[in-house]
């Protein structure tokens, strides 16, 4: 594992590789196939369409959307649909090491770019053309599993916006721990374990939108890593819906964003 | 399956193909595209964007002023387009007008046309999906606050609101967020005739 | 667009001339104003602030640098602000404009003038000191953002621990008490139109007004101005602001 989430460089303190997995246990006492605790607020920002936060473990996330918008610059527009932008940012001081650099990284290029192809699939874009629906996800406490967390969130704040999708996605990570698959790796174990795989699912269909791996896999690791992702996705759903129907339940003219 | 209840995107309405607005068809099974309140065989979506019909009345306010006619912007993402010829009155830039939509193209431009300049006042800008609650059934939302407030209010279709006349401005505006944030609730319009009592 | 501001401005004019604001505010008054501070444990320092609708987050962050060749036993504090899209459709994605590099430098100079942190205590040996970074990281915009980022800045500063320092380098995650400040800093921001001034303009006003004045104030002093807009000053409104700044500040300290 060369690449810690957060940033390129790895965390080279020079430690000794802990013992990941013993006694049915993982280093935080989770079971292998335990999500960390997951908390969403809808419906937190005044300006934007659409907005949500998320709390991930100790990952702290913001996503916001405004759309359909005119699309700008013009010859970015499509005549036949809406065009999916999407900034995945984290700020200088999401992480426990160095202060961040100001502006994307590669890293927060590229997880950009997948996250906005995961929307592309749901969002039926084909009811505005010309237009442009652009989602902004701002990490401001990073703990592993950021882009997860993203997209989590992301769809969270489109359906706040009322942008017609095929579905509710989220997503999910899966790591090898030493020898087994478990489900969402926590800081040490993105550190130190064997592999890791984020995927983002469509439950109604079952279909993956959004799909890296990095470490070593057998054939089998794969199904079993897939199988469990699928299963974890089912429960983050849970948390979505509960946070949106909140926004019903107790409506609140006031909008904030309350950290504590 | 259970009626008039919250559902997501995705979520499966009906085991057959049906059409229902904000729905789409996969594989022969109905499933929602947005938030919405489905009832009836019917769904409502409880947020959206505005999307301009022919027919729908608006508040839009002049945004540049051609040759021969006017842009107009009413809260969508397109230009819209209000010709010299269709009107007898001249417009300014951020100028409301109260109109119609006339045409909507395949490519989404949108012309409107019956347009009456509105008096000075001010806008709130609401979803477009809760216009109707501001209404209210034969108007009796909307004409509850005209009378407890004293302004004159033109609800747009779009989502735009005007307020304008002398009277309590603002409370016609804290009365509209009132509705806005409840639109999906019961028993709604007693609230709202308590709450403008209560600021009299 | 600026025929759009020339609209509003009659409107507002109007509003005011008769001593209201379009929100039923009084003239010196502030909106709702929630403070939440050290909301963040990766950050060494980090705090929310609220004004009305408008919410910014400050993160405060250390690390190891080189001192200013002309300062060279001294700290560095470095202060910067983000307008960040999701906050508002009127910021794009791109550099730093001229509003957030105002917005950041407005900030810093209440700090740094007012002295309240002791930059000369961060010298750690020749060519190593701390460099303190204050981010404002504003997330939703309804107008008075310098008066919401000053206010998280000092919440921010009041939550912060200084890093545990081992062999020139910093042991994070420990800590060795927290950052000794000398002032608590504030800003009041106000808007005029005409003739009228009104402190904490929302977002509405700020479209419509000529300008605006942002006075930072310690519990003693003045330590930072700036005017901004088209509009103008004369000597009174200066001096009476501050009298209201003082008063104001007041309040504001007692949120912290």
């Amino acid at each position: 594992m060369i690449c810690n989430s957060n940033g390129d460089k790895m965390g080279a303190t020079g430690k000794e590789k802990p013992k990941l997995y013993e006694s049915g246990r993982r280093v935080d006492g989770r079971g292998l196939a335990d999500l960390r605790g997951i908390k969403i607020e809808s419906r937190v920002l005044n300006d934007a369409d659409g907005s949500a936060y998320i709390e991930w473990g100790k990952n702290k996330i913001l996503a916001g959307v405004y759309g359909p918008s005119e699309c700008i610059p013009r010859h970015d527009q499509s005549l036949y649909r809406s065009v999916i932008k999407c900034r995945y940012n984290m700020a200088p001081f999401s992480g426990m090491e160095e202060h961040g650099r100001s502006g994307p990284s590669r890293r927060s290029k590229e997880l950009s770019k997948v996250i906005k192809e995961a929307f592309e699939s749901v969002i039926i874009s084909e009811n505005f053309p010309k237009t442009q629906i652009e989602i902004f996800v701002e990490v401001l406490q990073s703990d592993g599993g950021t882009r997860c967390a993203a997209v989590t969130a992301a769809a969270v704040a489109l359906a706040d916006a009322g942008i017609p999708m095929k579905d509710l996605i989220s997503a999910v990570a899966v790591c090898k721990i030493d020898g087994h698959m478990a489900v969402d790796p926590g800081k040490e174990e993105d550190n130190f374990g064997e592999s890791d795989m984020p995927i983002a699912f469509s439950p109604r269909t079952g279909e993956i939108l959004l799909f890296q791996m990095d470490g070593l896999l057998s054939r089998e690791e794969l199904s079993e890593g897939i199988s469990l992702a699928r299963q974890a996705s089912e429960k983050i759903r849970k948390i979505q819906v509960e946070a949106i129907a909140k926004v019903y339940q107790e409506p609140k003219e006031e909008r904030f964003l309350v950290i504590k | 399956m259970a009626e008039n209840r919250i559902v997501m995107p995705g979520e499966l309405l009906s085991e057959k193909p049906e059409r229902i607005s904000y729905a789409f068809v996969d594989k022969g099974k109905t499933y929602s595209t947005v938030v919405g309140l489905f009832s009836e065989g019917k769904l409502v979506p409880l947020e959206g964007p505005y999307e301009p019909l022919p027919d729908d009345l608006i508040v839009g306010i002049i945004s540049e002023v051609k040759f021969s006619g006017y842009s107009v912007e009413i809260n969508a993402p397109y230009v819209s387009f209000l010709s010299s010829r269709e009107i007898r009155e001249r417009y300014e830039m951020g100028d409301a007008v109260f109109a119609r939509v006339d045409r909507v193209d395949e490519v989404k431009n949108i012309d409107i046309a019956d347009a009456k300049k509105l008096p000075v006042g001010r806008l709130v800008k609401v979803s477009s999906v809760k216009i109707p609650r501001i209404i209210g059934k034969k108007n009796s939302m909307i004409d509850m606050l005209k009378s407890a407030t004293a302004c004159d209010i033109y609800a747009g279709r779009n989502g735009y609101v005007w307020i304008a006349g002398k009277g309590n401005q603002t409370l016609a505006e804290k009365a509209i967020r009132m509705i806005e944030t409840q639109a999906h609730t019961h028993g709604l319009t007693d609230r709202v005739a308590v709450y403008l009592k209560s600021q009299q | 667009m600026e025929s759009i501001n020339e609209i509003k401005r009659d409107v507002l004019s109007a509003v005011l001339a008769a001593g209201k604001r379009i929100d039923s505010r009084g003239m010196y008054d502030y909106r709702k104003i929630v403070v939440q501070p050290g909301i963040l444990q990766n950050a060494e320092g980090s705090a929310m602030a609220s004004i009305g609708k408008s919410q910014v987050m400050v993160g405060v962050k250390f690390d190891i640098a080189k001192p200013f060749l002309d300062r060279p036993k001294e700290g560095v504090l470095s202060t910067s602000a983000d307008l960040l899209p999701l906050a508002s459709h009127l910021f794009e994605t791109g550099p730093p404009s001229e509003d957030a590099i105002e917005l950041a430098r407005v900030v810093d100079r209440g700090i740094r003038s007012s002295n309240t942190i002791d930059l000369e205590s961060f010298y750690l040996e020749e060519e190593k000191v701390l460099a303190l970074y204050v981010d404002i990281y504003v997330l939703d915009h309804d107008g008075n953002l310098i008066d919401c980022s000053s206010l998280a800045a000092m919440s921010a500063l009041l939550s912060s621990r200084m890093p545990k320092i081992e062999n020139g380098s910093i042991v994070r995650g420990e800590y060795s008490g927290k950052l000794p400040l000398k002032e608590h800093v504030v800003t009041c921001t106000f808007g005029k139109i005409g003739e009228r001034m009104f402190l904490d303009p929302s977002l509405d006003e700020e479209k419509g007004m000529d300008c605006r004045l942002t006075l930072a104030t310690t519990s003693t002093h003045l330590c930072a101005a700036q005017k901004g807009g088209w509009g103008t000053y004369s000597e009174r409104d200066i001096t009476e602001l501050l009298d209201i700044s003082t008063e104001k500040g007041k309040e504001l300290r007692a949120m912290l």
